[in-house]
């Protein structure tokens, strides 16, 4: 994959968010601190929030670009979010949450609905209620919804938040082998080093909105 | 003890008139309680004043804008008398119009709080997950902000029944053709006939009772328990 | 706060003025009566220090408000059967009833309508509603009515009806042009400048039409009601009531 980000800039509460960079890796992390700007920036790929400027394509398909006044419409980016609240819509079931990305595509457009829950072990959650998950279930759950869209990029948001260690590990695993398992870049955000070394082959490191380093997670954060 | 068929034929018509003019505000009084809810324009004022205007204006006084516009020589009802031989004042039709206009503010601020409650981070995952507007609006926003907006309906539902100032006015009180439940418990009360007065509040009890348990019980089964 | 006792003491004594200075007398007349009414309070009290205070309305309301025990001294009903209604209440002075006035019908039609009516059979065919006072309760749809089953014309014109709380909302109906056709009194028809008579009930054809009038018992003030009453059968009572369009009976 190949997002090209340039001039992005963007004012927050402290401080402005400005990158300027290509990414190209499978599993590429954004590290920083909390409050670096690191979910503005995934908001700003995923078209939930507007850049003052930018001109941002990903795999020469233009999203933002703020000097032609354009910026593609949401729902046409193909693009999974994996925010850090609670995301699953609590007024359907779990099934309904789960497909609700593939509503009116074809079978070549999404992954087999067996194949992702299996990955995700989620097989045995799908008669639950949305709201009985635990929060472990709820992040893979959320995954899986992402994922069943086939997006061409999954950007995930802190997910392993306030889960324990044990949890932490497994869901790791599936995450990195997601690229292998079904061929979507993903655009990993933390400020666990641990989680970035492990999942990571490049990362990106936030500081005050600003790009102070990229490279091997292992150099730069052990 | 039991109400007479002309009262049965009273009570069914004030349920069938006030059905339909709930019906028919329903999609007018969700356009404009969206976009109250969720922007900001110059003139925004302007729009909530008009929409709340029949609250509290004295409904005689709403009766009254009714019969002007709604009446032959108005703007409305010059169009539909001349054009199509259609008259609304003195019908059925202006019982349904008088009703749908004072109801018409309970559902638009009802909906409105429905929808300022619903979470817009979900209606975002949804575009992220490839919806469009419409399905957004349908999947989403409407059933997060079905409590508010189904309070609006039983709302607006029991005040159309309870109408009685404007109705008046522009309807007028004409037996088997007009006459609503408050309209002929009015006349009962001035004829002196308080027996069918009396049976007929009972039944307006009854009706105010179920809207209310019928409210109640949509809420339990809707989106957010 | 501190100005809360003060506004008390103004609103006691603003209320007890009226009594201080002459009676009120509280007049419940029929609806057609209005203009007419006004005009002869004003000349009487201008001899009197007494004062008048009306309630008019449809005589069927007025007559139910007196069983309540309204506060009224004079009831002007517009046909003897509501003041029958509060006599057997046991509310009038008997001695004082007697009839006051009568009236004629007449059709009336929008002035700026096209409509030819030169008989009330006429209505059939050219008319799609016609406004009139309640025929249930008030005595000018009554008066109507039994004109109409009458003549035979009810039941075809009874579909057509608008009814109206009383003569005057019916003359109202068809002044805003929102009906064909109207039935009302003369009196009425002649206070208004935008409807025009179509057609006059001969008096010999139409119904007797009696306004009776009484003293309602136990009223305060009821020497001053004794004092308006008379006043009504004055001479100059009689010359306002011709000049309306009443026909006087006393």
């Amino acid at each position: 994959m190949k997002l090209e980000i340039r001039r992005l800039s963007l004012r927050l509460e402290q401080f402005a968010l400005e990158v300027n960079t290509d990414l190209h890796n499978a599993r590429t992390g954004i590290f920083g601190p909390s409050g670096s700007g690191k979910t503005s920036l995934l908001e700003v790929i995923a078209g939930l929030r507007r850049p003052e400027t930018a001109r941002i394509c990903l795999d020469d398909q233009l999203f933002d670009d703020t000097v032609r006044g354009y910026s593609l419409p949401i729902r046409l980016r193909k693009i999974g979010y994996v925010p850090q609240d609670d995301s699953l819509f609590p007024h359907l079931s779990v099934r309904q949450n789960l497909l609700y990305g593939t509503d009116g595509k074809s079978k070549r457009d999404t992954f087999s609905f067996d194949h992702v829950t299996s990955f995700l072990q989620i097989t045995s959650l799908l008669g639950r209620d949305v709201r009985s998950l635990s929060r472990g279930e709820n992040q893979r759950m959320v995954i899986a919804r992402a994922l069943l869209s086939a997006p061409r990029l999954l950007l995930l948001d802190e997910p392993l938040t306030a889960l324990d260690a044990g949890l932490k590990k497994s869901i790791l695993q599936q995450l990195r082998s997601l690229h292998h398992e079904f061929g979507i870049p993903m655009l990993y955000v933390t400020h666990d080093p641990a989680e970035a070394i492990e999942i990571c082959q490049e990362v990106l490191i936030l500081e005050c909105g600003r790009l102070i380093s990229r490279g091997n997670p292992l150099e730069l954060l052990s | 003890m039991w109400p007479t068929p002309a009262e049965w034929q009273i009570v069914g018509f004030t349920l069938v008139a006030c059905a339909l003019s709930t019906l028919i505000i329903l999609p007018f009084g969700l356009a404009v309680a969206w976009p109250l809810a969720r922007y900001r324009w110059p003139g925004k004022v302007l729009v909530e004043t008009l929409v709340t205007l029949p609250l509290v204006l004295p409904p005689v006084a709403t009766g009254l804008l009714l019969l002007k516009f709604l009446g032959r020589r108005g703007g409305v009802g010059r169009f539909l008398h001349e054009h199509l031989g259609l008259d609304i004042v003195f019908t059925w039709r202006a019982v349904v119009a008088a009703a749908a206009v004072m109801s018409f503010p309970l559902l638009v601020r009802s909906a409105r709080v429905g929808f300022q409650t619903v979470n817009q981070r979900f209606e975002q995952i949804a575009r992220t997950l490839g919806a469009g507007d419409a399905r957004v609006f349908f999947t989403i926003t409407l059933p997060l902000a079905s409590r508010g907006i189904i309070a609006g309906i039983i709302l607006a539902f029991a005040r159309a029944v309870g109408e009685f100032g404007a109705t008046i006015m522009v309807a007028g009180n004409i037996p088997g053709r007009t006459t609503t439940l408050s309209l002929e418990i009015f006349e009962t009360v001035q004829l002196g006939h308080d027996a069918s007065a009396y049976r007929l509040l009972i039944v307006s009890v009854i009706i105010a009772f179920g809207a209310v348990w019928l409210s109640e019980a949509l809420m339990k089964r809707s989106a957010l328990r | 706060m501190p100005k809360f006792p003060g506004a008390i003491f103004i609103l006691a004594a603003a209320l007890a003025l009226p009594t201080a200075n002459g009676a009120e007398v509280n007049v419940y007349a029929a609806a057609s009566l209005t203009d007419v009414l006004k005009e002869i309070a004003v000349n009487y009290e201008k001899q009197s220090s007494d004062k008048i205070v009306f309630n008019f309305g449809a005589s069927s309301l007025l007559a139910r408000q007196i069983i309540e025990h309204a506060p009224a001294n004079v009831f002007l009903s517009a046909d003897e059967a509501k003041m029958d209604d509060v006599q057997k209440a046991g509310l009038i002075v008997t001695e004082s009833r007697r009839d006051l006035l009568s009236n004629s019908l007449v059709i009336i039609v929008p002035n700026d309508s096209n409509l030819a009516i030169t008989s009330a059979d006429q209505l059939v065919g050219k008319t799609q509603k016609i406004a009139i006072a309640d025929p249930r309760a008030v005595p000018a749809g009554i008066y109507t009515k039994e004109y109409l089953s009458g003549i035979g014309l009810w039941e075809k014109l009874e579909p057509k009806m608008v009814p109206t709380e009383n003569v005057r909302a019916a003359l109202a109906a068809v002044e805003s042009g929102n009906v064909d056709a109207g039935f009302v009194y003369k009196t009425d028809a002649n206070i208004s400048k935008n409807v025009k008579i179509a057609f006059s009930v001969p008096i010999e054809k139409g119904p007797v039409i009696r306004y009776p009038v009484a003293i309602v018992k136990d009223g305060k003030n009821n020497g001053a009601a004794e004092g308006f009453l008379r006043y009504l059968e004055s001479e100059n009572a009689r010359k306002l009531f011709e000049r309306h369009g009443f026909i006087v009976r006393f």
